[in-house]
């Protein structure tokens, strides 16, 4: 999958089925991810922005996700996800998210 | 962390902003019943969501809240007379009615009729239970009256006493849906409080100290349930009900009175805690009445004649290293509401919510800022009468219980959360 950081920069990582797009990320030293809270979905610290194609595929984030997405990222779009709350599959392959400027 | 616009939106409540619209679509304490005891009592000033009032008992016994200040030119009338059926400014002698209607302006000819179209703002102020209730908002929209539990049974199985908090009306409140800091901040009071040592829960209560949560809509706001270990293949659910926009319960801990409390804005920099115990089906005993008024349990001891406590932020609460160090208090501060109080305090009087780190132990925090937020925006844009309005939402209750692992705790605990007069509360 890859990663669009805010600089414009790719990242492109092989992200194991069952990983998380947040577990990717930290492990192949992906700026730009926080992920403070370790993946328990309450910090809002890992948020992106799934790309056009894929976010049908991704799907909407669930119920506390979608009151974290509301209430601390700086800016929500149709796409924004939490990237701990993605998990990787094999229709994902080639997934491609951005990484916004700040996390919270 | 709370954008900072989020922030603003839930802890301004003053006139015209969409929390202070909010609130003003409930019935709210204002002040206690004994704080106008008999009639043409000495009037009393009454502060809340940044409006200044004067609450009174004219000649009659009827209550009333109108503007602090008289219409004439504004001279406040906490100094005037209460006599005749009315309250009289002592600058010029206007006089005004529980409705707020001026009804004498001396230096008017006797045939005049310009008392008729002067009025102050005025609310009504209702008693039920040991609390004056008020109702701020638009005339029109006047739900019916509060029906909390607290308020409802006989006036010898309930407690009420309020204490003047120094910080906004929001940080005090997310304290009562966070049963994580209980078993640290509390740890004291659960051995030594008299209104909640013993009890079997304690225990599980000191063992877990990692809570999983989880949060349950209801119809007038959240369950909040705490999760703790148990024995083998069981666990303590302790349940907080949440009514919007700012009752809540602490989970019983044996057949000690069950306790709540009503967080109420002043201001945005100060706000009202009302902490209330009763017992569903019986009398409170001399001791634990005597234990409330002494300051146990969520009361607080007062500063005599005021509402403020004794223990507060000029003089560090009264802190105690030798008591921290022994571990009789876990912080040092005596009492479980100064305890609370204390640490909401320290974030100064609006915490900046940008720098938090929230963690999933806050699930219900999130889950009730978010709560208010889209109630308070589904009024402002499209006339949404939000949860809690309905006085049928006010009949819950809090629980204390043991599960088996594998059940929910809300499908096997309704009957448990919901106030039922005559059966007791679901506590271990």
């Amino acid at each position: 999958m890859i990663y669009i950081g805010s600089a414009g920069r790719e990242y492109a990582v092989d992200a194991a089925v069952g990983d998380t797009v947040m577990a990717a990320a930290v492990k192949n030293g992906v700026p730009g991810i926080v992920a403070e809270c370790g993946g328990n979905c309450s910090c809002a610290t890992c948020h992106v922005w799934v790309s056009e194609e894929f976010a049908p595929i991704v799907g909407p984030p669930n119920d506390m996700e979608e009151d974290l997405l509301d209430m601390a990222v700086s800016e929500r779009r149709s796409t924004s996800r939490l990237a701990c709350q993605i998990r990787i599959t094999k229709a994902l392959d080639g997934l491609t998210v951005e990484i916004p400027p700040e996390q919270p | 962390m709370l954008r900072q616009d989020i922030n603003e939106l839930l802890t301004q409540t003053g006139p015209g902003t969409p929390m202070g619209d909010l609130f003003r679509q409930y019935w709210i304490p204002a002040l206690l019943a004994e704080e106008l005891p008999e009639k043409d009592s000495p009037p009393v000033r009454v502060k809340l969501l940044s409006e200044r009032m004067l609450a009174f008992r004219d000649s009659e016994g009827r209550y009333g809240l109108v503007d602090e200040f008289c219409a004439h030119r504004g001279a406040s009338l906490w100094f005037g007379r209460n006599e005749g059926s009315g309250l009289r400014c002592a600058y010029h002698g206007w006089k005004y009615d529980v409705t707020g209607q001026c009804v004498e302006v001396p230096s008017e000819a006797d045939n005049s009729s310009f008392c008729q179209n002067v009025k102050l703002t005025a609310y009504p102020l209702v008693r039920v239970g040991d609390v004056l209730w008020t109702y701020m908002g638009d005339p029109a929209k006047q739900p019916g009256l509060p029906e909390f539990e607290f308020a409802h049974v006989p006036p010898e199985q309930t407690y009420t006493s309020k204490r003047w908090q120094q910080c906004n009306w929001l940080q005090a409140f997310e304290g009562g849906i966070d049963s994580s800091h209980v078993t640290f901040l509390h740890s004291g009071g659960l051995k030594n409080d008299p209104l909640f040592k013993g009890a079997k829960g304690n225990e599980y209560n000191m063992k877990d100290t990692k809570p999983f949560f989880e949060v349950a809509d209801s119809e007038g706001g959240l369950f909040v349930g705490a999760r703790r270990n148990a024995e083998e293949g069981s666990y303590y659910w302790r349940i907080t009900p949440w009514v919007m926009p700012a009752f809540t319960m602490v989970p019983p801990r044996g057949d000690h009175p069950v306790h709540g409390h009503f967080w109420v804005p002043i201001d945005d920099e100060n706000c009202w805690t009302y902490s209330f115990d009763y017992h569903p089906v019986r009398p409170l005993t001399t001791a634990e009445r005597q234990a409330m008024i002494d300051g146990h349990g969520v009361h607080s001891k007062n500063i005599p004649g005021t509402y403020r406590p004794a223990a507060n932020m000029d003089n560090d609460y009264l802190m105690d290293r030798e008591a921290q160090k022994r571990g009789d208090t876990y912080s040092g501060v005596a009492g479980i509401a100064m305890q609370d109080a204390s640490l909401q305090e320290s974030m100064g009087p609006i915490v900046d919510r940008t720098k938090e780190r929230l963690v999933p132990a806050d699930s219900g925090i999130i889950k009730a800022r978010q709560k208010l937020r889209k109630a308070a925006i589904a009024l402002r844009d499209e006339g949404v009468t939000p949860p809690g309005v309905n006085p049928a939402h006010h009949r819950v209750r809090s629980a204390a219980v043991v599960l088996p692992q594998a059940e929910s705790f809300l499908d096997s605990c309704r009957d448990a959360v919901t106030a039922i007069p005559g059966v007791p509360q679901s506590s271990v």
